[in-house]
């Protein structure tokens, strides 16, 4: 297809950047004040299959070495098109437009920065034009479901700059819409095994409702990474069947879990820290842990220093949690799984939580449910178990009503001692009847 | 496109080194220099202003890492950050590293950097990378890439023995390079240190000789001289392995 353009296109010529010595114009970029970049899907009989329009100076009447704003529009059109793939659509801009021989294409959305080679603009790429010829056509062979694509180039800041102010209000109504996401809209959900350099059996299951345990790996950054490197250490996760609801169990998580963690683990309960919880590796920001006496769950964060109000402080906890195992009411979480209207649902969610550290209560406070907010303690209120429970009984914490109900059941008790003493060491109690006022555990 | 390191233990010129070899390569292609000492001196041997630094960006990241628009993914971001804050000079860019890592997780950070550096470094006919001082950068396999790894050594048994350490890390770690080389710096002209230096089992690539420009240069904190008596033994050095 490279026959009829001036410059070669092909993946090879990805990542390559155009130094400034080299530098015919720039486009955008931190010193150009607009420039901005948007996808755009219209009906059918609105756009012309393959139209270039470029208003404005043109790449041959742009001074060597200047900068000039920009906007690249692209219309799409076709059966299939719908407005929740613009997003995805206009993030290939990047990707095609760097195919091109001699054009730099960093960032996106209204922080675009380009550059156009002095060496392609002497072979003969001096207008704009081809590049919007060869988007259309890499668009077209590349994603089929686009049957119509016409693309503008805007260079004028007299143009630019309204575009740009529009185009913040679609990129705020998109960011709404993707911040309602949810795991039942999307069809596959992403994994992460970067942290088994040192928790080999742990995988991170990333969904719209559940962030990476270090917080950085959210359900679209999962995305572009699988789409970049699909054998590398995020991944696709095909969702699969929806075996439990309550659990939220998926067959497709299942399988990758028993697949990345070696055998060592075999399913995942997405939303709980009891049963089958997802596993921690050792980045996570913060800890949840399961206080017994209280039928409630506590958090700490990494950065909280002192004890928690059950006697140990993170770095104790850490421990515990961290290396990729499935343990029963410890789980390592980031805090913005806290926002998340699946936080720990199966569980009770927020009615669930008696005590998180005033640094996390401050930074979560829009996610907490105005009624409960007084009643999560802090280590302000206590880290004393004994006064917990009292601070939960006078305030009324929803979690009170577990209490009664609170008969030992279970005919198979696991045990795991929390502190660095016990660690390895594994108790398993078999119908076991405890009744005990006080257990006291002293250090050697 | 051909990397060099340079290390070493502190204090035995590896900063100058760096920016003396950066000189030269400018000559015979396009070159990136890397800073990878968090106490970054690169950039003031070689003349050049920087602002703000891989580690700063890296920060950032983390800090803003819930604030970014959702669909504004953090691959892009960081990518967009680097080449911003890659100082561009005739000849060569610069690239600081800056700041050591703070408690954090930095998984997905530096795995994002890895693949944009790759990606950098493709683009340029050498990439030279003054090391921190030390081992870490051969234990954290951050030289993994590296041709040339070239050991500073300044007469002093100590330094000797750092590049018998290094050495024998990249053993253990299977870091391998092409060639690991070790190079007098400041010498005094004394016969016996390069029997020293080829004792450690490196390959010994030559002197450079004591220069007071260079010195002088040091002392006031002001770029190193165009033109130089250390200069032209780096010249005569690379001559010998390009």
């Amino acid at each position: 297809m490279a026959e009829e353009f001036p410059v070669e296109i092909g993946v090879v010529y990805e990542g390559e950047r155009i130094r400034k010595q080299n530098m015919q114009v720039e486009l955008g970029g931190t010193k150009v004040d607009y420039k901005a970049e948007l996808v755009q899907c219209r009906p059918m009989d609105e756009i012309e299959d393959g139209k270039v329009i470029v208003k404005g100076k043109d790449l041959k009447d742009m001074e060597e070495g200047g900068r000039y704003p920009l906007v690249i529009l692209v219309e799409v059109a076709g059966e299939q098109v719908e407005r929740d793939l613009e997003a995805v659509i206009e993030r290939r801009i990047h990707d095609f437009s760097n195919y091109i021989e001699g054009f730099m294409h960093v960032n996106q959305r209204y922080d675009i920065w380009c550059r156009v080679s002095k060496s392609s603009f002497r072979k003969g790429f001096n207008s704009f034009t081809f590049l919007g010829q060869a988007l259309g056509k890499l668009f077209k062979a590349e994603l089929p479901i686009i049957e119509k694509i016409q693309i503008t180039i805007l260079t004028e800041e007299e143009d630019v700059k309204p575009f740009v102010e529009n185009a913040r209000g679609i990129y705020e109504a998109r960011d709404a819409r993707a911040r309602e996401l949810s795991d039942d809209d999307v069809d596959e959900f992403y994994g992460c095994v970067l942290c088994q350099s040192f928790a080999p059996t742990h995988v991170c299951a990333i969904t719209p409702d559940r962030i990476s345990l270090c917080g950085a790996i959210n359900w679209f950054d999962g995305r572009a990474a699988a789409r970049v490197d699909p054998k590398g250490p995020n991944f696709k996760i095909e969702k699969g069947e929806f075996i439990d609801k309550e659990k939220f169990e998926y067959t497709g998580i299942n399988k990758v879990v028993q697949e990345k963690s070696l055998g060592e683990n075999q399913r995942f309960w997405l939303h709980t820290m009891f049963g089958f919880p997802h596993t921690s590796c050792g980045c996570f920001e913060a800890i949840a842990f399961y206080i017994p006496e209280v039928e409630g769950i506590g958090i700490c964060h990494r950065n909280y220093r002192g004890e928690t109000v059950i006697g140990v402080p993170f770095s104790t906890l850490a421990t515990q949690t961290g290396g990729g195992k499935q343990l029963d009411g410890f789980l390592g979480i980031a805090i913005e799984y806290m926002r998340s209207p699946k936080f720990f649902i199966t569980d009770g969610g927020w009615n669930r939580i008696v005590w998180i550290p005033k640094f996390i209560k401050e930074q979560v406070k829009d996610a907490i449910p105005e009624e409960l907010y007084d009643k999560i303690a802090t280590e302000e209120i206590t880290t004393d178990v004994d006064e917990l429970k009292q601070f939960l009984d006078e305030q009324d914490h929803p979690v009170k009503e577990r209490w009664e109900a609170a008969v030992l059941e279970a005919e198979e008790l696991e045990v795991v001692p929390v502190g660095e003493a016990f660690a390895g060491t594994r108790l398993i109690l078999k119908n076991a009847r405890i009744h005990a006022d006080k257990v006291i555990i002293r250090r050697r | 496109m051909h990397a060099f390191a340079v290390s070493g233990k502190g204090g035995t010129g590896k900063t100058v080194l760096s920016a003396l070899i950066v000189r030269e390569l400018v000559k015979r292609g396009v070159v990136l220099a890397i800073d990878a000492d968090p106490d970054s001196n690169l950039p003031e041997a070689l003349g050049v202003d920087t602002e703000r630094t891989i580690g700063d960006i890296r920060e950032e990241l983390l800090q803003k890492k819930y604030k970014l628009p959702p669909e504004y993914t953090k691959d892009v971001w960081l990518e967009g950050k680097t080449y911003e804050i890659l100082s561009e000079n005739d000849g060569f860019d610069l690239l600081v590293m800056g700041r050591p890592e703070g408690p954090e997780c930095y998984c997905m950070v530096n795995n994002l950097l890895r693949r944009i550096m790759d990606m950098l470094t493709a683009n340029y006919d050498y990439t030279v990378i003054d090391s921190e001082a030390g081992l870490e950068h051969i234990s954290r396999r951050t030289t993994i890439g590296v041709q040339d790894m070239i050991v500073v050594a300044d007469g002093s048994q100590r330094s000797f023995d750092t590049a018998v350490r290094i050495k024998k890390l990249t053993e253990e770690l299977k870091a391998r390079f092409d060639h690991l080389y070790v190079v007098l710096n400041s010498n005094k002209d004394r016969p016996a240190d390069t029997a020293r230096a080829e004792e450690t089992g490196l390959s010994f690539l030559g002197s450079i000789p004591y220069d007071p420009e260079i010195e002088k240069a040091c002392y006031q904190g002001v770029p190193l001289p165009e033109h130089s008596r250390a200069g032209q033994a780096v010249h005569q050095l690379l001559e010998e392995i390009l």
